[in-house]
């Protein structure tokens, strides 16, 4: 039986609520009600594997600054967000480190790292 | 007048994307004795709490975090040794450009600079701003208050979470507490349709299946020594809430992402004028205000949606400076106004001179598709749809400017519905 699915494209402003009928093997066997060109690419791949960069912070070993912000290098599938978060719960950032500094690699086998974007100093040096 | 104070070239004050980029815009025109006035303990201002994506897209054409966004330019401010006065809160700006300071190292400071740019930005509404009734327990806090706590301090203000606006920072802290653990229970919009980008509706709110509750408001706050719950209510079209329409959620706290406003009290003092519609300085071209010698760029004029054009514009206002310290010529303020017709909400720069090039920034009032912006009869930009979150940039050309006629003194800009399209 083929189902339905809607996708909000964020291409633009427009933002369409664009349907896409799959079949049974989720292969996309129409695509509707998308303005443009770009909508219905962007819906088909957003059904295929939604991706998105987890921007999130760890606690660390620092007293001025007890956070180190993170992002993940690239976009991982929106289904590990949750479980990422878990993962780096547990990291307790060791300073001195740099912007772009790899924190977790691999991280649960998605290909992306986790990498620092911004520097983490060692306590008694100023902050920039 | 104070005897002692510091001569210098251009003064800055506030430290976030917009000083920096006006100060290093100042230096690389050439301006001697840059100094960059800052409240706080470091450079960035509010980007080292915005640790989400999708900064410097247009600017750098790169997906950039907050705090990376903020060091590119950190760095820059380094290598051009441009004086920073940090821990320094600048409390009056005299009619005739004195700024007056204090400063916990240096006690009372006063600075006589040849030119000041403006760049405080902006801050946001809070409770009292709505006037939203109930008790007054804790739990309540603005949506960036919310933000430094989580991004920055390492706390998380509470379990089960209500936001009032769905402004970006509000869908932004929806998902940030959402991976943080905590519940959102709902955002309440107002308005028939999300007040922030369509990519952070998607990514934020409907990725995590947060409740989002359109024509409604939090009518009531309940709770002793914590927030308990609030009460929600449906509005009608002239927004005020329905009779019989009330429901209570329970929550231990209320975000509010209710709108943010230009931080100009040291503009008023200084003699500077405001739009009222902007709440901003009225800006020419070269965004200097009415005041001579003072610029201004960023959300200090008026709110800006991205990062990218509060850079644009800072860069402006810091290259304007530094020609304006150094007298190389004069920088006259442009005599031409520019008028918002229907549809439109606010112009900036609100003046304009008609000799040269010039990006003008605008939102619309409404939401609408298939319109055309026109600016006078000299320009014309179909657009397939117009929000008022999302700003309208387009540049006119001193070619189409020199169709104006001579002597025109004012510019209407509407945005008008397109005929003969669905």
């Amino acid at each position: 039986m083929p189902r339905e699915e809607k996708i909000v494209c964020i291409d633009c402003p427009l933002g369409c609520l664009v349907k896409l009928t799959l079949d049974d093997k989720d292969k996309v066997i129409d695509v509707a009600d998308n303005k443009c060109k770009k909508g219905e690419e962007f819906a088909v791949e957003e059904i295929r594997n939604p991706v998105r960069v987890l921007t999130t912070t760890v606690l660390t070993q620092q007293s001025i600054q007890p956070l180190l912000p993170m992002k993940t290098n690239k976009p991982i599938n929106k289904k590990m967000l949750r479980q990422s978060m878990l993962v780096l719960a547990k990291v307790r950032a060791k300073p001195p480190i740099k912007m772009g500094d790899v924190i977790v690699s691999n991280l649960l086998d998605t290909g992306a790292d986790v990498v620092a974007t911004r520097d983490l100093l060692i306590d008694h040096e100023k902050k920039s | 007048m104070n005897l002692n104070a510091q001569k210098v070239g251009v003064a800055v004050i506030g430290a976030g994307p917009a000083g920096m980029a006006a100060a290093i815009k100042a230096k690389e025109a050439g301006a001697k004795d840059v100094v960059i006035i800052e409240r706080s303990e470091e450079l960035g201002g509010l980007l080292h709490q915005c640790i989400h994506n999708g900064f410097g897209l247009l600017y750098f054409n790169e997906d950039l975090t907050g705090p990376e966004y903020a060091v590119r330019f950190i760095e820059r401010v380094k290598e051009l040794k441009i004086r920073t006065q940090l821990e320094t809160m600048v409390i009056k700006i005299s009619q005739d450009r004195d700024i007056m300071a204090v400063s916990s190292k240096q006690g009372y400071i006063t600075f006589k600079p040849k030119a000041i740019v403006l760049t405080m930005g902006c801050r946001e509404r809070s409770r009292g701003a709505i006037n939203i009734p109930g008790t007054r327990p804790a739990g309540i806090f603005t949506a960036g208050t919310a933000q430094r706590f989580v991004n920055v301090e390492g706390f998380v203000p509470g379990k089960k979470i209500v936001i009032l606006g769905s402004g970006d920072i509000g869908m932004i802290m929806a998902r940030r507490l959402t991976l943080e653990g905590a519940e959102v229970k709902a955002v309440v919009e107002i308005l028939p349709y999300v007040g922030g980008l369509i990519r952070n509706e998607v990514q934020c709110i409907h990725d995590f299946d947060i409740p989002l509750l359109l024509e409604s408001t939090v009518t009531h706050i309940h709770g002793e020594q914590r927030v308990e719950a609030v009460t929600v209510a449906r509005v009608d079209r002239d927004r005020n809430p329905i009779a019989g329409s009330e429901r209570k959620i329970e929550c231990d706290t209320l975000l509010l992402s209710v709108g943010l406003i230009p931080e100009n009290e040291l503009s008023l003092m200084a003699g500077v004028e405001l739009d009222p519609v902007t709440g901003g300085p009225v800006v020419d071209e070269n965004m200097q205000t009415n005041v001579h010698g003072i610029f201004a760029g960023g959300n200090v004029v008026h709110v800006n949606d991205l990062v990218d054009n509060v850079t644009w514009e800072s860069d402006l206002a810091g290259a304007s400076a530094a020609r304006f310290a150094l007298e190389v010529k004069p920088v006259g303020r442009g005599k031409i106004a520019l008028k918002p017709g229907r549809g439109i909400r606010y112009i900036v720069p609100q003046l304009i001179s008609g000799l040269r090039d010039v990006t003008l920034y605008m939102r619309v009032r409404e939401p609408e598709q298939n319109v055309r912006i026109n600016v006078g009869d000299i320009m014309s930009r179909s657009l397939r749809v117009v929000k008022p979150s999302v700003m309208i940039k387009l540049t006119l050309s001193a070619e189409q400017l020199k169709k104006l006629e001579k002597g025109t003194r004012e510019i209407m800009v509407e945005c008008e519905k397109r005929k003969g399209k669905k």
